[in-house]
């Protein structure tokens, strides 16, 4: 089944969307064993390869043409499969281009797209170190923005511009570790995800 | 291991390879396999000539899927089409573990080959295969 993630990515990714993709990647290796490479595949996302052995790395080879923030939703799409038992030996799991539909294999997607879902907002995984950023996980308002389809591009288009104000305003140094920066980065990395992954939101 | 179909397997080496020299062959195998295939040289020799039904220095299927991943792998080098490469790997991975296992193994690769219709991300889903399948 063609995973639904919607291309279209910003013009530079962000250092937080950066810096949540390599905490995630690594948090991916250190929980569940996953290595993960960039290649450049032309017709897929990525795919999961398992060994024989449960003790020994799974291999993850992403596109290296995707953006960080479906980076982020594959890493968590992927713990999910693994989550479920899909990752047997010599059955690889592939996340399709959008789009393509060739894969026999949807329920199994749709299983993992709703653990996916729990995982993203902290509801399946303890710690929450796979889902969405903390400061927001619990904010009732932007969740209840990103499931509306219409009102998602324009929270997303909303934050940039608080973005440009704050940077315009020369106010990052002073507020650098407040809360408010702080949860301005975060609900831009939740939004950045959700948007290319819409079917993380409710 | 005893090969099932000599004929077809040597037919499928010869497919894989396409046109390359037994010698040449033999030495990417090891290559590909880092040296881990308990095969030695005339023994692969005579299987890719279809001489032999024999293998004895190869009997677990982890094995086999290795040298089965390795050809694939020789396949895509020699920029053969997906579509005759996974269906020289089939002649080879059957010829070579029997029906019964062959049919369990198909059965989990049906579920992945065709999702794989460019021949960059086949092989390298091969690699990554014969990647987790060595041995550590």
């Amino acid at each position: 089944m063609a995973t639904r993630v919607i291309s279209g990515r910003p013009r530079a990714e962000s250092h937080t969307l950066r810096a949540e993709e390599e905490r995630l990647r690594a948090q991916l290796e250190r929980r569940l064993n996953v290595r993960t490479r960039f290649a450049p595949l032309a017709d897929v996302r990525a795919l999961l390869v398992s060994p024989d052995q449960a003790d020994r790395a799974k291999s993850l080879v992403v596109s290296s043409s995707t953006s960080v923030a479906e980076r982020i939703y594959l890493y968590v799409h992927v713990a999910a499969h693994i989550a479920l038992g899909h990752h047997l030996p010599l059955v690889t799991i592939v996340e399709g281009v959008p789009g393509v539909t060739r894969f026999s294999d949807a329920s199994r997607h749709r299983e993992a797209e709703e653990l996916a879902r729990a995982i993203w907002w902290g509801q399946s995984d303890r710690g929450g170190l796979l889902g969405t950023p903390a400061f927001v996980r619990r904010s009732t308002m932007l969740r209840r923005l990103l499931a509306s389809e219409s009102a998602r591009p324009a929270l997303r288009s909303l934050l940039i511009g608080m973005r440009h104000v704050y940077y315009d305003l020369r106010v990052e140094r002073a507020l650098a570790g407040s809360r408010l920066a702080g949860w301005l980065r975060d609900a831009l990395c939740l939004t950045a995800v959700v948007c290319v992954a819409p079917q993380l939101s409710d | 291991m005893r090969i099932q179909n000599a004929h077809r397997v040597s037919e499928a080496i010869q497919t894989l390879s396409a046109g390359t020299t037994l010698d040449t062959l033999v030495d990417r195998l090891y290559d590909l396999t880092d040296g881990t295939l308990a095969l030695d040289r005339a023994t692969l020799h005579r299987i890719a000539r279809g001489k032999t039904q024999v293998a004895r220095a190869i009997d677990s299927p982890e094995e086999c899927i290795r040298l089965y991943f390795a050809l694939m792998i020789l396949g895509c080098e020699r920029e053969l089409s997906v579509t005759s490469i996974v269906d020289e790997g089939h002649a080879v991975l059957a010829s070579f573990v029997g029906e019964p296992l062959a049919s369990l193994i198909f059965r989990d690769l049906a579920a992945t080959l065709p999702k794989l219709t460019d021949r960059y991300t086949l092989r390298e889903y091969l690699e990554e295969g014969l990647r987790v399948w060595l041995p550590e």
